[in-house]
């Protein structure tokens, strides 16, 4: 009996072990079988992939790649698959802001996937992959973001005595957005420097918009199913972007920038705050940045209705309805999205969606003596559970972006006043949603 | 029995030949090209919504068209991309003509340059549009560092915000990118051209200008109006490059119909309007490539010595 529970302890740990290994399969379960996905691709994404060879080894099957492009790239070929009627593909990359426009094409992995792999990601990030109750996306990294800010600039003296002579009030990080408009307009000497800058174009603009209208405490949809952002709360959130550039206190292009140019922008060290996600935040303080050593870090500042801005997204992987194999694609996001993918993800500053990766980077961290990622962690991490939301779930959350971000852009270059550009939005806005009834 | 022999004695009598050889051909064309146009058509009087096939069916009459002749800003971005074509392939001309007769000049090392020249050609445009990008970005791009550095200017323009720049901007990648095609066509203009005129016309006395304007102009401008006529169906390649550079904004300020047309149909995944679009885009297709054809054989006219 004690030989046998100790051959039965040693075959189940070493069960466990695969299945640990294989994120869920057996060894060799899916032998031969060919897994084809399709995975968004770039920098940033690419070390997780070094893993997927471990999986094929673990449980037989091969990962044929189809695609491996951005994710506007992505979405549009996604889109043509729907069309077309030709999904023969299993696993894809998805996010939270583009998953509600794919309809039933998703599987609802609340169906396939054990609990406990469900529950290993944080309940709001599986909460904001859920669309119409269905779960459609497991998540492998979060974005949201907080404000960067060159420390230096807050330990001048001068800059002090200035500031507070000027504003009436101590120059230190900011805590609101207000704050940080005044802060952005000192600092500002354009056009060797300015105050702080933002994504001025695409979604990328809406999601800054929207999330500063939810901390200004107005709302994306009314209660009667319309937009209701061209409201008092919605022309206060626009505002700011305008008077910023109207200020000269923003670079004069950030109606035509995207990530790369904020993210490039600051650590050319001619920014002094910026609001962006945890993926620069090695990047700000390495060798490549002109300041290095002297970046600062905090939440994402308030609105005037006290609620920090939070807009949140997530890169996930999720299963079609069509793959012929819902087993082998299963235990590919699960292995994909275990701890020890996440880590490999995080060690490169992304945000890992599992709370036990999370607490083990900023404990590998401080290990390793790195106090500026356990700071950005920590951050990033308490922002993620006490500020992050979601873009509205709705699958016309895109094309709404697509009316609404020209007339951003004309508010800010002074075509429009904002009550101005956010009407017309809201009437084109309003046409789409009366076109889908 | 006796009707099928009939048939296939039909099929391959003499007569017939002809039609049943060009007969893969015509079929392959109905597929590839007729039936997708049938298809759009068609599309462009539903809802159809790339996301959803089921609105397929889901017939609208004309209010995509009727939407799109009351609708501002196509009309803006209909006629901005008449004024970029009109600019792009005119300069392009101009100056793929000027560096076909320089290299038609050149005696030694003149392949090397042929090659060098075409090396424009080679990039992907969305390298084009990002290499432009940088260039062209307000803060650390290239070209207002340089402009600051030398005294110009103290501003930082805002080469890919200001309307005018930014259209002068994408016209720039757009003519870098492209007026190689402009000289190869005019420089294979220039080596078949015969001596005999130009001997002849320096023998009359004529000086360099009169020998260009009234003999290699004219020899060459059969070639400048088929480059153009390619140039004016290939130049939508310039989407990828307005789209990187400035995606057909700030505030539209950029938008040309194939951007305008490319997110309407597949980011906001409605492709019945899109296609809508399309077809009233194609009016400018249709008058571009009939103005350059009749300008094509009014130049060989005048070649063959009709005028």
């Amino acid at each position: 009996m004690g030989l046998f529970s100790k051959l039965s302890t040693a075959l189940l740990a070493g069960a466990t072990a695969v299945t640990m290994f294989a994120g869920g399969a057996s060894a060799g379960e899916f032998d031969g079988y060919t897994l084809r996905v399709k995975l968004i691709g770039g920098a940033q994404y690419e070390p997780l992939y070094t893993r997927i060879p471990e999986w094929e080894a673990a449980t037989g099957a091969k990962v044929e790649i189809l695609s491996r492009k951005n994710h506007f790239e992505l979405d549009r070929e996604i889109k043509q698959d729907i069309a077309s009627g030709s999904i023969n593909w299993c696993v894809g990359s998805n996010h939270t802001s583009f998953a509600p426009q794919y309809g039933s094409l998703y599987v609802d992995l609340n169906v396939i996937l054990p609990d406990d792999v469900i529950g290993s990601i944080s309940n709001n990030v599986n909460k904001a992959s859920t669309v119409d109750g269905r779960l459609v996306q497991l998540a492998r990294h979060s974005d949201v973001s907080n404000l960067y800010y060159i420390k230096s600039l807050y330990e001048d003296e001068k800059n002090q005595a200035d500031f507070k002579a000027e504003y009436g009030y101590d120059l230190a990080p900011p805590e609101t957005w207000d704050q940080v408009k005044d802060q952005a307009i000192f600092f500002a000497d354009p056009p060797n420097f300015y105050g702080t800058q933002y994504v001025g174009k695409d979604e990328g603009i809406s999601g800054r918009f929207y999330e500063m209208l939810v901390a200004e405490g107005g709302s994306f949809f009314g209660s009667d199913g319309k937009v209701a952002f061209n409201s008092e709360e919605g022309v206060r959130a626009l505002q700011w972007f305008v008077d910023l550039y109207e200020a000269k206190a923003v670079p004069a292009g950030v109606p035509n920038y995207l990530w790369d140019e904020t993210g490039l922008g600051f650590a050319s060290g001619t920014v002094a705050l910026s609001l962006d996600w945890g993926g620069w935040a090695s990047f700000f303080n390495s060798a490549d940045s002109k300041i290095q050593g002297d970046v600062g870090l905090i939440r994402a500042p308030k609105g005037s209705s006290g609620k920090r801005t939070g807009w949140s997204g997530s890169h996930s992987f999720s299963i079609t309805e069509a793959c012929d194999n819902k087993q082998a694609a299963a235990s590919f996001i699960t292995f994909l999205t275990n701890f020890d993918s996440q880590m490999v993800e995080a060690r490169t500053g992304l945000l890992p969606t599992r709370p036990d990766a999370l607490e083990a980077i900023i404990e590998e961290s401080k290990a390793k003596g790195d106090d500026w990622l356990v700071h950005v962690f920590e951050t990033f991490g308490t922002s993620m559970a006490e500020d992050a939301f979601a873009v509205p779930p709705t699958h016309l959350w895109i094309p709404i972006s697509n009316e609404l971000f020209p007339q951003l852009q004309a508010a800010i270059v002074g075509e429009k006043t904002a009550q101005q550009a956010l009407d017309d939005a809201a009437a084109a806005a309003n046409q789409l949603i009366e076109d889908e009834s | 029995m006796s009707v099928l022999t009939n048939i296939k004695r039909k099929m391959f009598s003499e007569q017939a030949t002809p039609y049943v050889l060009l007969l893969p051909a015509v079929i392959m064309i109905l597929i590839v090209v007729l039936f997708p146009l049938i298809f759009s058509l068609y599309t462009s009087f539903t809802g159809y919504k790339l996301t959803r096939p089921d609105t397929l069916f889901k017939i609208v009459g004309f209010r995509n068209y009727v939407r799109i002749f009351s609708d501002w800003d196509f009309w803006v971005a209909f006629f901005r991309t008449v004024g970029f074509l009109a600019v792009v392939i005119n300069l392009e001309f101009l100056l793929g003509l000027g560096i076909a007769l320089l290299i038609n000049k050149v005696t030694w090392g003149q392949r090397t340059m042929r090659t060098i020249m075409m090396f424009p050609m080679m990039f992907s445009p969305i390298l084009v549009g990002f290499q432009f990008k940088f260039i062209f970005n307000d803060n650390v791009g290239i070209l207002n560092n340089a402009l600051q550095a030398l005294g110009i200017t103290d501003a930082a323009i805002p080469w890919l915000v200001d309307g005018w720049l930014a259209m002068g901007a994408i016209a720039f990648a757009e003519i870098w990118m492209s007026t190689s095609i402009f000289a190869i066509l005019l420089l294979a203009g220039l080596f078949a051209m015969p001596k005999d005129p130009l001997e002849a016309a320096q023998v009359d006395g004529c000086n360099a200008w009169q020998t260009f304007r009234h003999i290699t102009l004219p020899f060459l401008m059969p070639f400048a109006y088929i480059a153009m006529t390619i140039r004016s169906l290939d130049v939508a390649r310039a989407y990828d490059v307005v789209d990187t550079m400035t995606g057909g904004g700030p505030a539209g300020r950029t938008e040309l119909l194939w951007t305008l047309i490319a997110r309407t149909g597949y980011d906001s995944a409605n492709m019945g309007m899109a296609n809508a679009m399309a077809y009233v885009s194609i009016i400018l297709s249709i008058a571009f490539t009939y103005y350059f054809f009749s300008k094509l054989v009014a130049a060989r006219r005048y070649m063959g010595g009709a005028q």
